[in-house]
Parts: structure tokens; C-alpha cells; sequence
């Protein structure tokens, strides 16, 4: 494997995690405004 | 500072100069007091300050178990994520990359992650038939009895508290290599942070601060992995490298890495996700309908992160850096002690307590709830007393986190004793799986089978028998047989159970060549397969030949709620069955 790719093997990790807290954050983000919409707790 | 360690009779010669520490030659950056002490009082203090906003002053007894079994998606998966990913598990990543080159990541991180993925149609099915339960155990205590309730109880207690002593230990590890704390103080530290803000309101608790915890250490690993990439040289690491590696660790398609890591793993992790009450625990919590992209998200968050962890360990070993003393577990710290400067060493430093303290405050959780809701509330006739169950819980708390210290502080062998849990949890997968599908299966077929795949487990995997010629061989068939079953259990909960027979055959079959005569070289392999097949040959035949089935609808009504009195009205309306009707299971 060229240095390209195994590059690009190393970094696509970080990449895809961020990906994955950006989906958590907006789901925990919606769901905490929706409870303090209807003045609940969260959990 | 600086810090010199000598290698031999554990000596150490220590000089002290700024904030850097020289141990076994290598020149590593380090916190300063003040600032490790900010550290941690900033994440524990956040931690503590979530958990002091979610608390009342009177707690119910099932919601300091599973919050209510409603929580959302964002919640869910950022516990589930923080819950799987371990301190332990990132060292082990970046050992297998540093070990098995460019492929050993991923036979850690995938396997691992894949099972989540694996585990999840099992996980709604868990949660239709007893969808209030706390606690795995007490679902078998419902379907079966009082032997194979604390069989898995008992299971989860040892792994529990393994787990938590090796997070105690990562964490002191962490302190004593890159602050100018020991590991005692450590060690310490950690624990009590930990248990300080568990202890009140428990799994809510735990599943709260695991949101900022996912956070804080995904946000990190983000960071921290191409920092680390580039400090070493980027690009040019692996022109410069190459020359390092062997011909397997240039392959993809490694057979030592499948070998030794992978396959093994794989064994292993099934069971993890079958077995562990952390995740049961997350499993019952969750809202019903979210189960699925829960365990997607955990899978995906779990693969990404340690594989990518892992792919340090590829990069350190194109690099040629010898792990510090020789000790593997070394690697990751030292590399971010060798490149990083204060500010990314935090990031570094918060990303791996914030690993530890979020499987920590879930084993702290998972043990109280085993001991709340199996060996208190549902033992014999009697009414649980939620008060009881609540100080039950917290007086758990208290203790396991006192016997963690105790065997972090004597240094003990984790990794054998996480072997041992990892065996008794092979050999319960079949049983435990078959007990949600199938009616026939009997207490007394779960339990003596249970512990006949470990009598055959323990010489096996300790090499107590000698594997010369057919006895070998034998041993090998009986494992070839647990190949079958792993691929099957896997199949069977997406697609059912002839697609899962005929996987099952199949792969039995193609491996029947190569591992014949081969496989009992591999003990750690060997025996947990071993257990598996034992397991469910075992539980197989003796089910067979029962005659009358089980009703899993009565499962639900076993399984309610303790604390019906304290919940809110609304809530208690709508509750599913709470316990009703006498505890003691109908059929054996």
C-alpha cells in the first residue's frame, strides 16, 4: 500500500468519530429541548 | 521533573527537573500537579454537578436501575458508546497494531464493534418478552429459577468488579506516568471521583455523564490521533518505516492477526455482549422503538475510535519506538508524553479518564442493580422494600469500589482473571440466547450445561490436559463444532434459525480442514470455542427431551416494577405489568 493510502487509512478513524458525536450531540441537543419544551426532566 | 526508572528489581532512580519525566530512557512530557489537579477536578466536577441537577432527594428504586426504560437516542447512544469503549480497550488496540501491523486494529475494534450490531436483534427481543426487567439475571429467574439467575449474576459480579479494578488501574497508570502523582493517589483519585457522583442517583446518573463523558472523549480522540500522526512525521513515517515490518504486518490479510487476535476476540466479545449487565442494563433502559439506531450508532462510534486508536500503534511501530520498560500497555501514553506539549496532553489525559470513568460508573451501576433486583428483590415470596433496595444498591456501591482499590492496589492479574469471565460467559451465550426462543428449553438443561462447558473449559484453556495425538484431535472437532455455533448465534438473531443452521453447518465444515489438528495449539481460542459447543450440545440434547413448553408472556409479569408506590400517577398508569402475583417462576 502506498504511503497515500495507508495516510488516508490512518485518518478516515478520526474522521468518521467525529461524524458519529456530531449525530449524538444533535440527538441529545433535540431531545433535551424537547423536554424542557414540556417542562419534564430528561432522564 | 524528571524521572529515571531502572529495569531491574523494580528500582527506580528518580531526578526531577521541570515538567518532563525520563523513564527507561525515553523523555516524556508531563502535567504539572496544579494542572492535573484542575484536570480532574474539572471533569469530576462537571461529572458531579450533572449528577447533583438530575438527583431527588427521594430516588425510585427501579429508575436508579433503568431510568424509567425511556430513555432517547442521544442518551442511549452516548452511553452505550462511552459504556463499550474502555480504557483497557484502547491499550489493547494500539498493542494489536503494534504487534499485527496495519490489519490489528482492525481485528481488535471490528469484532468488537460488529458484536454490538450483533447483539441488537437479540436485545429487542430480550426487551419484548420482559420489557421492564433491571436486570438479565432476573429475566432468567422468570423463565428458569433461582440456579440460573445467579449463575449469570454471580458471572456479572466477577466481571464487574474485574472491570472496575482494571479501570482503577489504567487510571493510576495514567496519573502516576504522566503527573507527578503515584499510582496509589491514582488509583484513589479515580475511584472516588467515580463513585462520588454514581452514588446517589445510579444508573441515572451514569447514563447522563456518560453524555459528557462521550463527548469529551470522542472530541479528543478527534484530535488526538492526527496529532499524534503528524507529530511522528506524517506520511514520510511510512517511506522512512517500511523496512520495520514484517511481511504479515504489511498484510491486510494477516493469518497471525486473524489467529491470535482476531478469531479469539471474536469468540470472546459475543459473549461480552451477551453476558455483561452494562449493556443489558442500557438495553432495558432505552426507549423500545430506539434499540436499533442505539446499537448502530455504538457500533460505528466503538469501531471508529479504537480502530483508530489501534492505527497509533501501526504508526509507532513503522516508527521503530520501543514500548517503555517493554510494557505494551506503555505505548499510547508514551506517545502522547513524547509528542505533545501541555495543552494536547490534557486533551490526551481527559480522553482516557474520561474512558475509564464512564465504564466505571456503569460497573458500578450494573452491580448495584444485580444486587438490588437478584439477590434482594427477587429472592423467595416476600415483598422487596424499594428503601432497602435503594440502600442495597448504594451499599454496593460503596464496597465494590472499596474491593477494586484493594485488588488495583495489589496489582493483580486482570488479564487471566477477564479469561476466566470471559469462559463463564462463552459457555452461558447458547443457553442464554436459547432461553428467549425456545420453550423447551429447562433450568436444569441451562445449568448443567453451563457448567459442563467450563469443567471442560478451565483444562483446556489452562492446558492441564496434554494435547498430543488423538486427544488433540478430539478437542479440535469439539472446537471446529463451537465455530459453527458462533457463526450461527450471529446469523440466527437477523435471519433466523435455518438460515443460522445452515451458516452454522457451513462454517463448521469449511473450518473442519485447517483447524483439525491445528486449533488445540491456540488455547485461548480452543477453550472458548470449546465452551461454546459443550454449552450447546449440551443444553440442545437435554431440552429436546422435554416434553411441555414454557409461556414467555408470564415473563413480563415477573419482571416489573419494584417502586409502583413512587411513581408519578401518569406514569404508573401507563407502566407495563409491574410484579405482580407470586416472584417464584411457574416451570422449570
Amino acid at each position: 500500500m502506498t504511503p497515500f493510502w495507508l495516510t488516508a487509512y490512518v485518518l478516515m478513524w478520526p474522521v468518521i468519530v467525529a461524524g458519529v458525536l456530531a449525530f449524538i450531540a444533535r440527538a441529545f441537543f433535540k431531545e433535551w429541548l424537547d423536554a424542557h419544551r414540556r417542562g419534564e426532566p430528561m432522564i | 521533573m524528571r524521572l529515571r526508572a531502572g529495569r531491574a528489581g523494580g528500582s527506580q532512580d528518580v531526578e526531577e527537573t521541570g515538567a518532563q519525566a525520563r523513564v527507561d530512557d525515553v523523555q516524556l512530557q508531563q502535567l504539572g500537579g496544579p494542572l492535573t489537579v484542575g484536570l480532574l477536578v474539572l471533569f469530576f466536577g462537571l461529572t458531579m454537578l450533572i449528577s447533583l441537577r438530575i438527583s431527588r432527594r427521594k430516588e425510585n428504586a427501579d429508575a436508579y436501575m433503568t431510568a424509567g426504560n425511556g430513555i432517547g437516542l442521544g442518551v442511549s447512544a452516548a452511553s452505550m458508546t462511552a459504556t463499550w469503549i474502555w480504557a483497557a480497550s484502547m491499550y489493547a488496540s494500539a498493542t494489536s497494531g503494534y504487534v499485527y501491523g496495519i490489519s490489528g486494529p482492525i481485528h481488535y475494534g471490528l469484532w468488537g464493534a460488529l458484536m454490538i450490531l450483533f447483539i441488537y436483534p437479540y436485545g429487542r427481543r430480550i426487551r419484548a418478552v420482559a420489557p421492564r426487567a433491571h436486570t438479565l439475571a432476573e429475566v432468567m429467574y422468570a423463565r428458569h429459577g433461582r440456579s440460573s439467575q445467579l449463575m449469570l449474576a454471580g458471572s456479572n459480579v466477577l466481571g464487574s468488579v474485574i472491570s472496575l479494578t482494571s479501570n482503577f488501574i489504567a487510571g493510576g497508570a495514567l496519573i502516576s506516568m504522566l503527573s507527578p502523582f503515584s499510582f496509589s493517589q491514582g488509583i484513589v483519585v479515580i475511584a472516588g471521583g467515580v463513585l462520588l457522583y454514581t452514588l446517589w442517583s445510579g444508573f441515572r446518573a451514569s447514563v447522563l455523564t456518560d453524555f459528557i463523558q462521550v463527548c469529551a472523549m470522542l472530541g479528543a480522540v478527534v484530535v488526538v490521533i492526527p496529532a499524534i500522526f503528524f507529530a511522528m512525521g506524517g506520511p514520510a513515517v511510512f517511506v522512512e518505516g517500511a523496512s520495520n515490518l514484517t511481511p504479515q504486518q504489511t498484510s491486510f490479510f494477516s493469518s497471525d492477526a486473524f489467529l491470535n487476535q482476531g478469531a479469539p476476540y471474536i469468540a470472546a466479545v459475543l459473549a461480552y455482549a451477551i453476558g455483561n449487565q452494562t449493556i443489558a442494563q442500557r438495553l432495558f433502559a432505552v426507549r423500545e422503538d430506539l434499540i436499533k439506531p442505539t446499537f448502530i450508532t455504538a457500533t460505528i462510534g466503538y469501531g471508529a475510535t479504537i480502530i483508530g486508536i489501534g492505527m497509533l500503534g501501526v504508526v509507532a511501530l513503522y516508527a521503530g519506538i520501543n514500548p517503555m520498560e517493554g510494557d505494551l500497555n506503555n505505548l499510547i501514553p508514551q506517545l502522547a508524553g513524547t509528542y505533545f506539549g501541555p495543552v494536547l496532553l490534557s486533551v490526551f489525559f481527559i480522553m482516557i479518564i474520561g474512558s475509564l470513568a464512564s465504564t466505571a460508573d456503569s460497573d458500578l451501576s450494573a452491580l448495584s442493580s444485580i444486587m438490588m433486583a437478584d439477590i434482594y428483590g427477587r429472592a423467595g415470596k416476600r415483598k422487596a422494600d424499594p428503601r432497602l433496595m435503594l440502600t442495597i444498591g448504594r451499599a454496593t456501591m460503596v464496597i465494590a469500589t472499596g474491593a477494586a482499590l484493594y485488588f488495583a492496589g495489589a496489582r493483580m492479574n486482570i488479564l487471566d482473571l477477564l479469561v476466566l469471565v470471559g469462559a463463564i460467559w462463552g459457555a452461558l451465550v447458547f443457553p442464554v440466547i436459547a432461553s428467549f426462543y425456545w420453550e423447551k428449553v429447562t433450568n436444569k438443561a441451562f445449568t448443567v450445561s453451563v457448567l459442563a462447558a467450563l469443567a471442560i473449559f478451565f483444562p483446556v484453556r489452562f492446558g492441564w490436559i496434554p494435547m498430543d495425538g488423538a486427544v488433540g484431535y478430539v478437542f479440535d472437532v469439539v472446537a471446529v463444532v463451537g465455530v459453527g455455533v458462533v457463526a450461527g448465534l450471529m446469523t440466527f438473531g437477523f435471519f433466523g434459525a435455518r438460515p443460522a443452521r445452515i451458516v452454522g453447518v457451513v462454517a463448521a465444515l469449511g473450518v473442519a480442514p485447517f483447524g483439525i489438528g491445528f486449533l488445540h495449539d491456540y488455547a485461548v481460542l480452543s477453550g472458548s470455542l470449546i465452551a461454546y459447543a459443550v454449552s450447546t450440545v449440551v443444553c440442545t440434547a437435554m431440552s429436546l427431551s422435554n416434553r411441555t413448553g414454557f409461556d414467555f408472556s408470564r415473563i413480563a409479569g415477573m419482571t416489573g416494577d419494584f417502586d409502583v408506590e413512587a411513581v408519578e400517577p401518569a406514569a404508573a398508569s401507563t407502566a407495563a405489568p409491574a410484579r405482580s402475583g407470586s416472584q417464584i417462576p411457574q416451570t422449570r
